[in-house]
């Protein structure tokens, strides 16, 4: 990730398969406040589309799919009060 | 010397690991004893059955003591603390129980609290309550707009929703009022299950039988007056009758005893069921965070693994094994078919 954006919340849900990330960042997203950025690390692909789907379909904002070694960091910002 | 092998809770889990040891332990070599406070042991799966007529309640429930096999120590109480550090267990009545193994089997709860307007509006099937009193709201039901589905993940029994749903269509097609109704399936992630191929399958099935389905739907919040829910996603869905699993959360004596979070599922080593560093306390059954299905079926693979890891170990062997998260689970897809599930950690 940019080293500007400082996530407010990082999930690392490494391991776990889908849709278990997507859930776990459902479950932070619940209790995050509005403009927190929230990080979800996860070592299946398909997060990648899966979260991506769900932060558009909920109204918030992506901010970025990274790739780093050996997982993926799947970045939003929470926009809907 | 004898081994003391204290299981924490009396449902599916508890049940089967105790019987399990009981069978591969002799007496001499290990106490068994199970704490739980269930009035009946219900069995769950019934539930999907009995609100469509197809099975009598009074054949799903039995005493616990019943299941417990000669030779296992059964008490009724309720837990109240679980200090593994000292090794103690301590029970409502007063008690306190020492272990030189610790099984904790104490499954989850259901908390429709969680969601307002739940306990007025919507109708479940996952206590034995609930089903009965769904029972008489469809006898009442002519037709309208059905929305069945998970609230919220994780829930017991993934198929048990769609598994309702194919029944459900049979039910309403017997009673000639299938034209009258629309039913409309939620599910919280971006498909109608949580396994990628099942779920293309069962948008298959569903597709043939004009089932709507509405995926990343999230339930929030329930309109009483309007008789709509809404998702946390921004969408809205009228119904006249409304079937949700309730949310589910870990027990409460799990987080009092500061074995979990809030939400009060316990993380474990996913090949040993160990928690912690303690590598005499275990977790089985739906009290796991592990992610695979919170199934009876899960319980019995655990139980497999765990009761074998135990009774070598007592008997002098080390035991290298470890779970791999198999669990194989069959489910009805209605017109008399089903279909039986593999899966693993892999
Ligand atoms: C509608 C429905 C359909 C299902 N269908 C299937 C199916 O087809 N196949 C399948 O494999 N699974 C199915 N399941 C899931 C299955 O029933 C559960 O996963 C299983 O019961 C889990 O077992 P457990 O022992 O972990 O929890 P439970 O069976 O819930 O047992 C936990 C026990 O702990 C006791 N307890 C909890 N707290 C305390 C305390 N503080 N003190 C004392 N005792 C305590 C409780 O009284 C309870 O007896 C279904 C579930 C539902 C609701």
């Amino acid at each position: 990730m940019e080293e500007k954006i400082k996530p407010t919340k990082i999930i690392d849900a490494r391991g776990s398969f889908c849709p278990g990330p997507l859930m776990e960042l459902i479950k932070a997203y619940k209790s995050a406040k509005l403009n927190d950025i929230i990080s979800v690390y996860s070592t299946d692909s398909g997060t990648k589309r899966d979260a991506s789907a769900w932060i558009k379909k909920s109204n918030n904002e992506l901010i970025g799919v990274f790739e780093h070694e050996g997982y993926y960091e799947i970045v939003m910002k929470k926009t809907k009060g | 010397m004898s081994n003391r092998i204290l299981v924490l809770g009396d449902g599916a889990a508890g049940t089967i690991i105790s019987n399990k040891l009981r069978f591969l332990i002799p007496t001499e070599d290990a106490d068994i004893t199970v704490i739980g406070n269930s009035k009946f042991h219900y069995f769950k799966p019934d539930g999907i059955h009995i609100p469509l007529g197809m099975k009598r309640y009074q054949d799903s429930v039995k005493k616990p003591e019943f299941l417990f096999n000669y030779g296992i120590n059964y008490v009724k109480d309720t837990i109240s603390n679980i200090d593994v550090q000292n090794k103690k267990v301590s029970t409502k009545s007063g008690k306190e129980h020492t272990y030189d193994y610790l099984i904790i089997a104490t499954g989850d709860r259901l908390v429709p609290e969680d969601i307002p307007n739940f306990a007025s509006e919507a109708h479940h099937f996952y206590s034995l309550e609930g089903s009965l009193e769904l029972k008489k709201k469809l006898a009442g039901f002519n037709g309208g707009k059905i929305v069945i589905g998970p609230s919220s993940i994780p829930y017991q029994c993934p198929p048990a929703p769609y598994e309702f749903t194919f029944q459900l269509y049979r039910y309403l097609n017997k009673r000639g009022i299938l034209k009258d109704t629309e039913i409309h399936y939620i599910f919280p992630p971006n498909r109608v299950f949580t396994i990628e191929n099942v779920a293309v399958y069962i948008e298959k099935l569903f597709d043939e039988k004009n089932i709507q389905y509405h995926t990343m739907f999230n339930v929030e919040s329930i309109d009483s007056g309007a008789r709509k829910i809404n998702s946390l996603e921004g969408e809205e869905l009228p119904y006249d009758l409304l079937v949700l699993v309730p949310p589910h959360k870990g027990q409460e004596v799990i987080t009092k005893s500061g074995l979990a979070d809030e939400v009060g599922y316990i993380d474990v080593d996913k090949h040993k069921l160990t928690y912690g560093n303690y590598d005499n306390v275990f977790v089985i059954g739906d009290a796991t965070n592990l992610p695979i299905s919170k199934a009876g079926a899960t319980a019995h693979f655990e139980s497999e693994y765990l009761a074998s890891k135990i009774a070598s170990e007592i008997s002098g062997f080390i035991s290298d094994d470890e779970y791999d998260g198999a669990v194989a689970c069959t489910t009805v897809t209605g017109d008399e078919k089903a279909m039986t599930l593999y899966f693993s950690y892999n």
